[in-house]
């Protein structure tokens, strides 16, 4: 077996909390506000079906497939060539999706923050560090979420907690005011990030008991979907109409927290947050595309192609969009669809031929 | 064994130099090369073009006078004026003439002139909601004379005139309204918005001061009409956001004043809608100390308080039915948040009659319905200086 790592059940969850929280909590409420207005907060909800959809899908996958991953199992269900060019499409989808992830990150870190260090240092420094993360194995990386993790959440409590007092809850009214038509229509793209589930799909079989892993499955898509309701909320609550009008709400919300005039000018916190968050999701994407390479290519060892695949994902994420305008537009246009093939369609119909093989081998 | 022992030597030495760069050196910036802006003002010049004025810290004379026990070496702040087509280009003519870096991270007022106020002002708040820097918490000001008399004025207890102006904003007297309540009203094409209006006043030491000015009135985007400190009152009691006040009472039947404190006070909304008739039911409740008595009441007596509670929720009626006489009779400005507490409750209704709401706002029912409860004498009972028996009037 290529990964010899074993990982807990927690392990799994704190690796695809952060994969999925820590890009929607920042523009969430701005694609969804610009639907959903006041309803945004409910949108999260909606799309977390999804989210239980995509586990539920990858660990009936893995009943049938125990220990093999879905680059693995594809060829099993649909033969070996359709197989290989199913999961040449995933993977070239994982990996133009973490050169997204990366560009993100670069667009944000420079935005607001360094606005004059070039994007290849942000992203390259990026990149080595998840390079390094990714050849130390999935232990190593879930040992590193299990670090950041806690982090993670110290810090988005204590954005939320200070945010209180400015507060204004009638934002909040009317509640389904236009009917459930617009938060559905919120939910839309972020159904897209939670679907990013199906990712657990590379974590099942390396769980040290399995059983548990639907459990702490459905734990994550939980915990995802609170958080963004959280953040949503507040967003709301504190912008109002307004929220849809910015490009990271949730930073400007930050940037507007002044506790007593000293504790004030805290949207360092959100750049901590975000490092981290981004940290552990670009490692879990990159982990992904790497393990399903050295799998699609029958490697004895993933570790050799961590640096290519590494120089692969800047390329991507330098050559993917010219700027941020075009990039938003592409992740509200043609990426909910794109994503929705690999994520949803290909996932559910593999599934399908999987059951009524075993129907009739039976 | 000594192979390991060097390669942990190697690997320190890596590690201690990696840290050279992780110090960000291309967006380094030393304190010493910022002038950090702690207020804004923006005017227009004749030939209809951004007048943008700046008041920078001086912190070799804020370090000065402390120090020195109040001798300060210098002016504790620069204030610099300069034009342009947009707050950008002014800002980026102003550049050229200083040695340090325009900062505006710290800066926490906005003051607007009422030219450019008459004019809109949507399209000069973008920059300050797009540029990295400026802070949406920052206060905005009308101010009804140049922009750069306030920003030059010397304060007495603050840093700088911009500060006097946040606390004085701060203290609620009247209206407190941040860039961001601003743009989300400009969000909001129903409704209007009131924003504090503070100008330049001699103090009787010779020296100047800064005055709370009432409120200037926005309507869709162009300044519409001023009201003064006591209508702005009226406005806070409508949005719920009032938290000093004072209220005195010529009472029935005796000379003199009572004065009364605010200690609470909330502002409950109710709008119904009846077989197509819209109507606003405001619902108040105030508590107030008595702070101050000149008459011969005996306030601690339940009848006399009953009576004076009546007549301050009278009073107080009174205020807030001056203030929609004008602002809602006369200027048709929905500054009150009317329109949005219909539509958090009849957002059907609201969404269809939404275009009407300009037409109907003036013409809109208003009920104020208001409570006052008087808790407590203060520390005395009866009028002080006069003898019990005389005291007790009813």
């Amino acid at each position: 077996m290529l990964e010899k790592g074993k990982i807990s059940a927690l392990q799994m969850t704190v690796l695809l909390y952060p994969t999925i929280t820590a890009t929607a909590i920042l523009v969430l409420p701005a694609t969804t506000g610009n639907f959903a207005k006041q309803d945004m907060w409910l949108s999260p909800i909606w799309a977390s079906i999804f989210g239980y959809l995509s586990v539920f899908i990858a660990y009936l996958l893995h009943h049938y497939y125990p220990q093999k991953t879905l680059i693995q199992f594809s060829e099993k269900i649909v033969g070996v060539i359709p197989g290989k060019l199913i999961s040449f499409g995933f993977l070239f989808f994982l990996l133009h999706t973490n050169g997204l992830n990366l560009r993100d990150y670069g667009e944000f870190v420079i935005g607001n923050f360094l606005p004059k260090t070039p994007m290849i240092v942000i992203i390259l420094s990026m990149a080595f560090v998840c390079a390094i993360t990714v050849y130390g194995g999935l232990e190593v990386m879930a040992r590193a979420s299990q670090f950041f993790f806690p982090v993670f959440v110290v810090l988005f409590l204590f954005i939320i907690i200070l945010l209180v007092p400015v507060l204004n809850p009638e934002n909040i009214f009317p509640i389904l005011g236009e009917g459930l038509t617009p938060s559905l229509k919120g939910a839309l793209i972020p159904s897209q990030w939670f679907n990013e589930f199906i990712l657990i799909s590379f974590f099942l079989p390396y769980l040290n008991r399995n059983g548990k892993g639907l459990k702490w499955g459905i734990i994550a898509v939980t915990l995802v979907m609170i958080t963004l309701v959280i953040s949503n909320l507040f967003s709301l609550l504190l912008f109002g109409d307004l929220t849809p009008f910015f490009t990271y709400p949730f930073m400007d919300a930050a940037r507007y927290i002044s506790i007593a005039d000293f504790l004030q000018h805290v949207e360092s916190i959100i750049m901590a947050l975000w490092v981290t968050g981004m940290f552990i999701k670009i490692s879990v994407f990159y982990y992904a595309v790497v393990i399903g390479v050295a799998q699609w290519l029958d490697l004895t060892n993933y570790r050799p192609i961590v640096f290519p695949i590494g120089f692969l994902l800047v390329v991507v994420s330098i050559w993917s969009t010219p700027s941020l305008q075009k990039l938003i537009d592409f992740s509200g246009t043609t990426w909910p669809f794109y994503a929705f093939l690999f994520q949803m369609l290909i996932p559910i119909s593999l599934l399908f031929i999987a059951i009524i093989r075993k129907k009739r081998s039976k | 064994m000594h192979l390991l022992r060097t390669n942990i030597l190697l690997r320190t030495i890596l590690i201690c130099l990696l840290l050279l760069v992780l110090n960000g050196c291309w967006d380094r910036v030393e304190i010493n090369d910022l002038a950090i802006v702690m207020g804004i003002g923006l005017d227009k010049t004749e030939e209809g073009d951004i007048e943008l004025s700046v008041q920078i810290a001086n912190p070799k004379a804020m370090a000065g006078s402390g120090s020195s026990g109040g001798q300060s070496s210098g002016n504790p702040i620069v204030v610099e004026t300069v034009t342009g087509r947009t707050i950008f280009d002014a800002r980026s003519k102003l550049q050229e003439s200083l040695s340090r870096q325009l900062f505006e991270g710290h800066n926490r007022v906005i003051f607007i002139s009422k030219a450019l106020a008459e004019e809109g002002i949507q399209k000069h708040i973008d920059f300050f909601a797009r540029f990295p820097s400026p802070r949406l918490r920052a206060n905005i000001f009308i101010v009804d004379s140049k922009v750069i008399d306030i920003l030059k004025v010397p304060s007495d207890f603050e840093l700088n005139s911009s500060e006097v102006a946040r606390e004085l904003a701060k203290l609620k007297i009247g209206m407190n309204i941040t860039t961001k309540d601003l743009l989300e009203q400009l969000a909001n094409e129903s409704s209007s918005i009131a924003l504090p209006s503070i100008t330049v006043e001699d103090k009787p030491v010779g020296t100047k001061g800064l005055r709370v000015n009432g409120s200037a009135i926005i309507k869709e985007n162009k300044m519409v009409g001023e009201i003064d400190n006591a209508l702005s009152r009226g406005v806070l009691w409508l949005r719920d956001e009032i938290k000093l006040s004072s209220v005195t009472l010529e009472p029935e039947n005796t000379e003199g004043y009572i004065s009364f404190k605010l200690l609470r006070s909330s502002t409950d909304l109710s709008p119904t809608i009846k077989n197509g008739k819209w109507k606003m039911v405001v619902n108040i409740t105030t508590e107030d100390d008595v702070v101050e008595n000149e008459t011969n009441l005996d306030v601690l007596d339940p009848k006399i308080t009953d009576k004076l509670e009546k007549q301050l929720e009278q009073k107080v009626t009174e205020r807030i039915q001056k203030t929609l006489d004008y602002v809602q009779k006369e200027i048709g400005a929905d500054v009150f948040g009317f329109g949005e507490a219909f539509y958090r409750k009849f957002p059907k209704q609201w969404n269809k009659e939404k275009d009407m709401w300009a037409e109907k706002f003036p013409e809109l029912e208003v009920e104020i319905n208001c409570k006052a409860y008087i808790r407590r004498p203060g520390r005395s009972n009866i009028p002080q200086g006069t003898q019990k028996e005389e005291g007790v009037k009813k």
